[in-house]
């Protein structure tokens, strides 16, 4: 340990570019030269890369614990890999310098073990469930790329490097959902996907341009020392000063309109990044694109849209939860988001069949409940649930991919694989997904003891207790101004009734959540299995193999009964890892057990998140309610869910949708959000692109190129026959021109300027050429000053204030011809409106100054 | 008349003669050899004419490295010069230049 | 008429003499010959100019290898090419318009020249050194260094253009050796399986 310090400097931590970098090798290497290492060497690459991340992860998070022990402060390590660029801000704050640079707290410690860790266990899996995949090579080298980029954002120094990885995470993202390109239907979620993470990626840049205003720096550090800064009022309303036309309006309406409106920069900050992270973190309104992100391949789903990038937008609360305390109304606002996400997608939730539609709003759901968390300022409780929902959700979307697999030897259409009603009594048939399954499907609905219940109670019991103080005491921003001091903002104050909606929306969500999974569970597992009619000693027929994704459109007749082998474990590639989540889903709850009095997790981050904590306040008590109602909730969900899918077998649900189809209908269809999204939003864009698409092609195809590529055309066909392609031609038309040029240089060319000397001093030059030679009249009497010609080019004239006078010029060539023109010179009338002109001289002193002199003034001062 | 060479204008006019003819000498003839041989003729033209005003001038003899360079460039442009006059003679197997007209219309 | 004039005019009448009958001649050789009477009343003037060097430069590179290298062409495509009737109309009228505009310019420059009136320039004595080998030398290899090593890539390249220009027709190459393994390594499709499709919606037969 002493030699790794020793090796490792906390302000030259290296090891931070090892983690980095093993991914992003393993990516190239896999990506570019994947096709010729064959599927053994893609797998070791891309299980080293990512297993060497992960041991590196861990050495750092020891070295890390060393340094934090017995220390308030929270310890950093950091890595500057080279400066980058610099943004100048507002000029009081001078330039602001970007570096990559990368640094380690507890906080993203934990979350890079977090994602190193899963995302071995799932390359791991992978390696069996793509095993028939063409692009095997190309999905390790995806995986890998999304493993840097992730831990790029997790471990970037500021805002920027956040925002590399960031980008670089929805690349992946994008990248893996159209893993199977060739069907049209997952090309088109990718693209959903990325699109629209694009509108949350707008809100964090909005953010980041407010930060280099506001606060003058990027880093963590400078942005958490800056943020005082923050609380300054920004006007908002009117634009301008008055609002145009307001003056038409009755008196009290204009006055009410003209009224400035302000909000506190950190307001408007939290908002920005709050639609970053919604996007991220598929939060109302910007979720749909999680649901859709299913396309991928089931190892993505479970690896990058459960346990790893769509907790983003959580740590990326959690990374700035000093800046977001500071504004108390877009911490409710998260809260409520959360807390309505939760709801909405887990009522979606209750109406699909799709296994993994199920999992991707639980998911949904679950994030809320992570932003219900931290929304009400227990960072440390919503980042717990990030790292307890990586666990149990990873497991069940593995597991959800090992029945799949197993479902895959018969049925190789992917909605119909996937559709739970075909499934049933698995556990019979394959025992260890089914144990594990279990184990992490009673952690997300909060069974006593497991991680899933105490992470989510510790978020019930914050969202019961904990609010956000006003940053300010007093709760008021004044000003001085004309009429004296005034108050422009009033700080918005935490609503008394907060907490207790939450906390039953909260609870809601509970109940919600165990009915739907356990309802998933006990289709997949329990009853009989109703995907083909098993028989023992089948054979497959010889047409077939597995390479279902090679032939998307081959279909079963559905009325043709199907036949098959009963269904068998998954290999141990894909269990081991199952394994490990379940126990980590069972056990990983102890980290923070407040019931216990056990919270490392809590002491860890503690420090990170002090500034931050200066502003929660936080009640004592509420735990024997909060207990009661998160129990209470647990058995209720699982308890209904029993009776109505096991001791009923499904009867009242059946009658339930028969009694309210519509209901059921609404639900099952997603509440018609994407349908409302495409009428509102993409129609309109649609619109606008075919519009510009006709401009385009009337206007500027039909008219601009058209005619001048007309013109063009027109005299090319009259010129062609000059090219007789013979040099004599050429030759002939060339002397013809120079003969011209020639000529035009020898005539006589009679041309003069006028320049302005001094006061009244005007001076005639004549234009100088080959040979000329001149002869003026200045006196205007229609007489040649002289009949001899002369080299006399210039004439001077003195004018005054008004006057004109007109030359006579005439210029002969060497042949003798002659050019003549009148030249009238004038001078100005002394403009009365204004006084004379203050002319300031320019002197220069005998020491070598040189000095302004306003005309009666002695010289003062001097400038070099 | 006793001080012929030590006059610039006469070796202005010389130089004036020399180039038209070289000129007029590439603008009528049709042999190919002939009008490459007329540049080389307005080169040694301009070639006097600089080397007489530098005589006049004196001093750092630019006017003399000037002529050095069109020297070595006029030994370039002979020698790319009659290897083209070469491959052209192979083509068309005649040394008139206006039977070179591929480039018409 | 003293001996410096003896030599300008010589020089001149050889410059005149060589340049016309190189322009008039008919046969290409006679031609040749003309320019090289035109080199050699250059260099005399050269001489007289004091330019010594320049003129020893004339004698080697116009005489010693330009004037060799026409003889030499000449000699390839055989001396009495010029003597065949022209295959086309031999584009009289353009060449009446060029040569007669150009000797028009010329006479009015000359007239030009004619009309000015004042002193003819008269040179003074030369400096000592004046146009020798030491003096042009020393400014070629001190100030002109960068214009002459260029001047000497010029004439590599242009040595090499005439060889590739002049070279007779183009053997056939040689079959390209059989492709390496790792020149596959970065095309074709990045995938096998879109070997036998088509990228867009259009059918693949």
């Amino acid at each position: 340990m002493e030699a790794l310090v020793k090796v490792f400097p906390a302000n030259d931590f290296s090891l931070l570019a090892v983690i980095l970098c093993l991914p992003l090798i393993g990516a190239f290497i896999n990506g570019v030269f994947g096709k010729r290492l064959g599927r053994e060497g893609v797998t070791l690459m891309a299980l080293a890369a990512v297993g060497g991340s992960f041991l590196a992860a861990v050495v750092s998070f020891l070295v890390l614990r060393q340094a934090q022990a017995g220390s308030e402060q929270a310890a950093r390590l950091t890595y500057v890999a080279w400066d980058w660029l610099s943004v100048s801000g507002r000029h009081d704050l001078g330039s602001i310098p970007i570096k990559v640079a990368f640094s380690l707290d507890a906080l993203n410690a934990t979350m890079c073990l977090v994602v190193t860790g899963v995302g071995f266990l799932i390359h791991l899996y992978s390696t069996k469930y793509m095993e028939k995949d063409p692009g095997y090579h190309r999905f390790f080298a995806y995986l890998n790329l999304f493993i840097f980029s992730m831990l790029v954002l997790i471990l970037g120094d500021s805002l920027p490097i956040l925002f590399v990885g960031w980008e670089g995470v929805g690349l992946c993202s994008y990248l893996l959902i159209g893993f199977w390109f060739t069907d049209e239907k997952n090309a088109q979620a990718g693209k959903k996907a990325f699109i629209v993470n694009r509108i949350g990626d707008f809100g964090l840049l909005v953010a980041m341009a407010l930060f280099v205003y506001h606060v003058g720096a990027l880093d963590w550090i400078g942005i958490e020392g800056g943020r005082s800064r923050l609380l300054e009022p920004v006007k908002l309303w009117p634009i301008g000063n008055v609002v145009p036309l307001s003056s038409a309006l009755p008196e009290s309406a204009a006055a009410w309109l003209n009224t400035p409106r302000y909000v506190t920069a950190a307001s408007l900050v939290g908002l920005a990044l709050f639609l970053g992270c919604a996007g991220k973190s598929a939060q109302i309104p910007l979720y749909v694109w999680l649901p859709d992100a299913m396309a991928g391949p089931t190892p993505v789903s479970a690896l990058i849209h459960a346990a790893t990038m769509v907790t983003a937008g959580v740590y990326l609360v959690c990374r700035l939860s000093s800046v977001f305390v500071l504004a108390p109304a877009v911490m409710f606002t998260i809260a409520l988001v959360g807390a309505l996400t939760a709801l909405l997608a887990a009522s979606i939730a209750f109406a699909q069949n799709d296994i993994k539609k199920v999992l991707a709003y639980s998911t949904v759901s679950q994030l809320g409940y992570m932003f219900l968390g931290v929304g009400v300022g227990a960072f440390s409780a919503g980042f717990f649930h990030v790292v307890t929902h990586a666990f149990f959700k990873a497991c069940l979307f593995l597991g959800a991919g090992s029945v799949i697999y197993a479902m895959h030897k018969r049925i190789h259409d992917t909605d119909t694989s996937q559709d739970m009603r075909k499934m049933g009594g698995m556990k019979k048939y394959m025992p260890v997904t089914f144990a594990t399954f279990v184990g992490a499907w009673v952690a997300i609905i909060g069974f006593p003891g497991t991680s899933g219940f105490f992470s989510k109670d510790e978020i019930l019991l914050k969202a019961l207790t904990s609010q956000i103080q006003s940053p300010l005491p007093g709760g008021k921003i004044t000003q001085m101004t004309r009429a004296g001091e005034q108050t422009v903002l009033e700080l918005w104050q935490w609503p008394s009734w907060g907490n207790q909606v939450l906390f039953a929306m909260g609870v809601v969500g509970a109940v919600m959540t165990a009915f739907y999974m356990s309802r998933l569970v006990f289709g997949i597992f329990w009853g009989d299995f109703k995907g083909w009619t098993i028989k023992r000693k089948w054979k497959a027929p010889a047409h077939h193999d597995h390479d279902d994704h090679d032939h998307p459109h081959h279909h079963h007749d559905p009325d043709e009964p199907l036949e098959g082998p009963a269904p068998v474990e998954s290999p141990w590639q894909m269990w081991l890892p199952l394994a490990v989540l379940a126990a980590l889903s069972l056990g990983g709850g102890f980290l923070n057990a407040h019931l216990l009095h056990l919270h490392p997790m809590d002491d860890w981050l503690g420090p990170v998140f002090a500034t931050a904590a200066q502003n929660v306040t936080a009640a004592e008590g509420g735990l024997s309610l909060v207990l009661a109602f998160g129990i209470g909730a647990f058995a209720l969900g699982l308890g209904a869910a029993y009776w109505v899918y096991r001791l009923q077998g499904g009867e009242p649900a059946r009658a339930f949708v028969e009694r309210m189809p519509g209901l059921h209908r609404w639900a099952q269809d997603k509440f018609y959000v994407d349908e409302a999204y495409d009428e509102a939003v993409v129609e309109s864009a649609a619109a606008l692109a075919d519009t510009a698409a006709a401009a385009d092609k009337y206007v500027v195809d039909g008219i601009v190129a058209k005619l001048t590529s007309g013109v063009v055309q027109l005299a090319g066909a009259g010129l062609r026959f000059v090219q007789t392609g013979k040099v004599h031609t050429y030759a002939a038309v060339m002397v013809v021109g120079t003969a011209a040029v020639g000529w035009f240089l020898i005539a006589p060319h009679a041309q003069a300027r006028t320049v302005h000397q001094s006061a009244g001093q005007y001076g005639v030059v004549a234009a100088p050429g080959f040979g000329y030679q001149y002869r003026w009249d200045t006196d205007g009497d229609g007489q040649w000053d002289s009949e001899e010609f002369s080299s006399q080019m210039q004439q001077d004239v003195t004018l005054g204030f008004g006057e004109n006078k007109t030359l006579r010029l005439q210029v002969k060539n060497a042949f003798g011809r002659t050019a003549e023109r009148s030249i009238t010179v004038s001078r100005p009338k002394l403009d009365p409106t204004r006084g004379p002109a203050t002319v300031i001289q320019i002197e220069q002193q005998p020491d070598g100054t040189v000095r302004g002199v306003l005309p009666g003034q002695q010289p003062t001062g001097g400038v070099q | 008349m006793s001080a012929l060479g030590y006059v610039l204008e006469h070796y202005v006019v010389l130089s004036a003669l020399l180039f038209t003819i070289g000129a007029i000498g590439f603008l009528v003839r049709r042999n190919v050899l002939i009008q490459l041989m007329s540049i080389e003729l307005m080169l040694n033209a301009i070639n006097l004419l600089l080397v007489a005003y530098n005589r006049q001038h004196g001093g750092p003899m630019t006017g003399q490295l000037f002529a050095f360079f069109i020297i070595a460039v006029a030994a370039a442009e002979a020698a790319v010069g009659l290897a083209i006059i070469l491959s052209y003679y192979r083509l068309k197997a005649s040394v008139h230049s206006d039977e070179a007209d591929a480039l018409k219309h | 008429m003293n001996a410096g004039n003896a030599l300008f005019i010589v020089g001149a009448l050889l410059c005149l003499v060589g340049a016309l009958s190189t322009v008039i001649a008919r046969s290409p050789i006679r031609a040749a010959m003309g320019l090289l009477i035109t080199i050699i009343g250059i260099a005399s003037l050269f001489l007289k100019l004091s330019a010594q060097f320049l003129a020893a430069i004339q004698i080697i590179v116009y005489a010693g290898a330009v004037v060799v290298l026409f003889v030499f062409v000449i000699m390839l495509i055989g001396a009495d090419t010029s003597a065949g009737p022209p295959k086309s109309g031999g584009s009289v009228g353009s060449r009446i318009v060029a040569g007669g505009g150009m000797a028009v310019l010329s006479g009015l420059g000359l007239l030009l020249l004619a009309r000015f009136d004042g002193q003819p320039v008269r040179f003074g004595p030369a400096a000592v050194g004046h146009g020798d080998v030491e003096a042009v030398g020393g400014l070629l290899f001190r100030e002109a260094i960068i214009p002459f090593e260029l001047a000497t890539a010029l004439l590599i390249v242009a040595v090499i253009g005439a060889i590739a220009v002049a070279r007779s027709k183009a053997r056939p190459r040689p079959a390209p050796p059989e492709s390496h393994e790792s020149k596959r390594l970065f095309h074709g499709p990045l995938h096998p399986r879109d070997a036998q499709r088509p990228l867009s919606k259009e059918p693949a037969e």
